[in-house]
């Protein structure tokens, strides 16, 4: 543990330092810059974009830049990884804070909470006008009724599946199921017995998307006012009938590990995929003949899928003085966000998902097709930890180690315990 | 006189390096992270008050979720030490009983040929052991189809994700025990066993009396080295396994790194490491003490070349 501390701590250390070497250049130059821009404007933007999106985003700014000499936007990637890290050792020493950064909606509870986040009323109106964006990732912006990010894009869960493989087995490759009977039948005839399955069922990630799916689709809730509802029979029935795809229709595997599914995927043993839209490059890398489409109703109630969503936020130490330069880049990347569609997501900005260009995409209308009923994570702290107990019931139960019912009773208490 | 401290004044420069980094990254940050403890100490809230042992009191409560955490994850990590450090001393022993005996000429190329392992990277060794190990596509299984035997779920059942995680971690940190193995056995005396010959001793008989008392002091450094590096296991689990099925091979860092840079409990996180450090300190302790015991001065404890490597091998971690 010695190493451990150590090591934790010198990467706080290191962060300090590098934000405090970063404070004293930042504040140089920016000062600098603002004499010699003759009152322009520089707002700094963070983004955990380390992926193929971030030149797409950078494409963004640049435009942004390019088109105006008033404003400039500095633009950082920060490693996925350690984004929420460095934003919480950031906002904590509160140096070197940026003007402008990207958030996805499971985070922005736990920092309005520390009032971290400013509300973003003062921001929107003419120039920034709610109305251009789609209202179900606004709503996915809102801390209890109030506006505290400026939505991007949403990404749901996905439906992939194996053109060749559906033709292989006299089913047509254009038409992917959209009910669980559908669902249920096609798996069973593209299980051959010999090594290729209909529906691989994944026992962990991207559980985290699949299970809250199959949930909301049977009208269930995880929480709700404070009480933790995994052994509700809504989710009981939906981790049933993930489980009764391994054992009793037989189109899964058992025992698939941390990205079996995938595998077998790619490797075109598997006929049909749940994942998130950011999976699209793999598939065209490994130059698969797939077709997406908004994931079927697996549930039994109402149509419905998980997601999550990428929101520009300002945090509360920001200044008055920013806010011109942030408002004319949010509602420059509203009209111009075609760049952030090439990266495979669904920008929420009317003016994009329902241009003509738009909607000739491969996947990005797809995911849009979604918008309107996705389900963002419940509105509580630390959403991660909570759903962490019911993520191993959820692996114990599809590894056939437990029963649904006991497996999530655990789960609930392990996870209320969490939440008192 | 002049000249004895000017020679003070020059070792105490060429320590000066260690002992800045010792006090800036290890002694400064262990006594923070001791004061990080005994607060409540969220990353994003300004409010840190003064807890005292509230935190380590909650990781003794059964009713916390703390405590379940910390327990299941020390719980795991002892048997990963368990499974892996007997392994690593006597696999690591065996290979350079082996290596050392081979020609001269080929040494040199098995040396290195188990060492290689060892300069990569914990991420690249578990990608490479996912895909061998994949229940349905892995090439391992490929061939117990070919032999017609079931295919074995490597990773997703106990106890074989704790055979596959064992058997990864061997194959990666095996070389380094290796060389150390080696170097002790080529200080063996060569006069102890050619005495050995002419009265007649057998090549196990020259195993178990000479060659094992000698590098007695080696093994002992191997054992605690071993025993540390596994405590600290942390990637192969955390990429291997996810710390599953559910979390039964859920290591006790993993639950640590979790709790600070997931949940942004920094106190509660440092309590638990603290505890951590104990423990290891504790059981090295008494493993220094069984060995000294056992030793009563039949050997002398010149382990110089132990304690050079200690220094090195104390910054790494399974």
């Amino acid at each position: 543990m010695k190493r451990f501390l150590s090591g934790k701590l010198l990467i706080i250390l290191l962060l300090v330092g590098l934000v405090a070497c970063g404070n004293d250049e930042g504040s140089g130059t920016a000062g600098d810059d603002t004499e010699s821009a003759a009152g322009g404007e520089q707002i700094t933007l963070w983004v955990p974009f380390s992926g193929p999106d971030g030149p797409k985003m950078q494409e963004i700014v640049n435009a942004f830049n390019e088109s105006q000499d008033e404003f400039s936007v500095d633009y950082q990637v920060v490693p996925q990884s350690e984004y929420y890290t460095t934003i919480d050792l950031t906002l904590n020493d509160n140096r070197n804070v940026p003007d402008l950064m990207v958030m996805h909606a499971d985070q922005l509870l736990t920092y309005v909470e520390n009032d971290l986040l400013k509300n973003l009323d003062e921001i929107t109106g003419e120039t920034v006008n709610l109305e251009d964006y789609n209202e179900n990732a606004v709503e996915g912006a809102m801390v209890d009724g109030e506006l505290y990010g400026i939505p991007l894009d949403i990404h749901p869960l996905m439906f992939y599946w194996n053109k060749d493989l559906f033709e292989a087995a006299g089913l047509d490759p254009d038409v992917p199921p959209t009910n669980r009977e559908e669902f249920v039948e096609f798996a069973q005839k593209l299980t051959d017995g010999n090594g290729q399955y209909g529906y691989v069922v994944p026992t962990l990630w991207p559980q985290q998307f699949i299970m809250p799916t199959i949930v909301y689709q049977n009208g269930g809730k995880l929480i709700d006012d404070g009480q933790v509802l995994y052994d509700s029979e809504e989710v009981v029935e939906a981790l049933e009938f993930q489980r009764s795809l391994i054992t009793e229709y037989g189109v899964s595997p058992s025992d698939v590990q941390q990205d079996g599914e995938v595998t077998l995927f790619l490797q075109g043993k598997n006929a049909m995929h749940m994942n998130g839209p950011w999976m699209l490059q793999q598939w065209e890398d490994a130059g698969m003949n797939f077709g997406v489409a908004p994931v079927p109703m697996l549930g039994t109630e109402q149509q419905a899928v998980f997601g999550n969503s990428h929101n520009f936020v300002v945090p509360e130490v920001v200044g008055e003085e920013k806010h011109e330069a942030i408002k004319q880049f949010l509602s420059f990347t509203a009209e111009n966000g075609m760049a952030w569609a090439e990266s495979g997501q669904a920008p929420v900005s009317k003016a994009v998902y329902e241009s003509d260009e738009f909607q000739e995409m491969k996947q990005q209308p797809e995911v849009a097709k979604q918008f309107d009923y996705t389900h963002f994570s419940p509105r509580v702290r630390n959403w991660g930890q909570l759903s962490d107990p019911l993520m191993e019931a959820v692996n114990e139960v599809l590894l056939g180690q437990k029963e649904p019912r006991e497996a999530l009773e655990e789960a609930t208490n392990r996870a209320q315990q969490r939440l008192n | 006189m002049k000249n004895s401290k000017w020679s003070q004044f020059t070792s105490f420069l060429f320590v000066l390096p260690y002992f800045v980094m010792f006090v800036c990254f290890l002694l400064i940050p262990i006594i923070y992270g001791i004061y990080i403890s005994f607060h409540s100490w969220d990353l994003l809230s300004k409010d840190r008050p003064f807890v005292g042992l509230q935190n380590y009191i909650a990781i003794f409560d059964p009713g916390t979720h703390l405590n379940s955490v910390f327990f299941n994850g020390l719980f795991n990590t002892f048997k990963f030490v368990i499974f892996s450090v007997p392994l690593l001393v006597v696999i690591g022993l065996l290979l350079a009983l082996l290596v050392t005996n081979l020609p001269k000429k080929v040494q040199g190329f098995f040396r290195t040929v188990y060492f290689i392992p060892y300069v990569v990277s914990v991420s690249v060794i578990a990608i490479v052991w996912l895909w061998l190990l994949d229940t349905n596509s892995g090439l391992i299984n490929e061939y117990l189809s070919v032999l017609g035997l079931d295919p074995i779920p490597w990773l997703t059942r106990i106890p074989y994700a704790w055979i596959s995680i064992v058997v990864a971690t061997l194959w990666w940190t095996i070389g380094f025990n290796m060389i150390l193995f080696i170097n002790a056995l080529n200080e063996v005396p060569e006069e102890l066993y050619e005495s050995a010959s002419i009265d007649g001793a057998s090549s196990w008989k020259k195993l178990i009396h000479i060659t094992l008392p000698t590098i007695r002091p080696v093994m002992l450094f191997v054992f605690i080295t071993s025993t540390i590096a596994s405590f600290n296991v942390y990637g192969q689990p955390y990429l291997m396994t996810r710390g599953g099925p559910g979390n039964q091979t859920e290591v006790l860092l993993m639950s640590i790194v979790d709790e600070a840079f997931s949940q942004r409990q920094l106190g509660s996180a440092s309590a638990m490491a603290i505890l951590m450090a104990l423990i290891m300190i504790a059981i090295s302790v008494i493993q220094f003490r069984i060995n000294r015991a056992s030793e009563e001065g039949k050997f002398k404890r010149k382990n110089k070349k132990g304690v050079g490597v200690w220094a090195k091998r104390k910054n790494q971690s399974f």
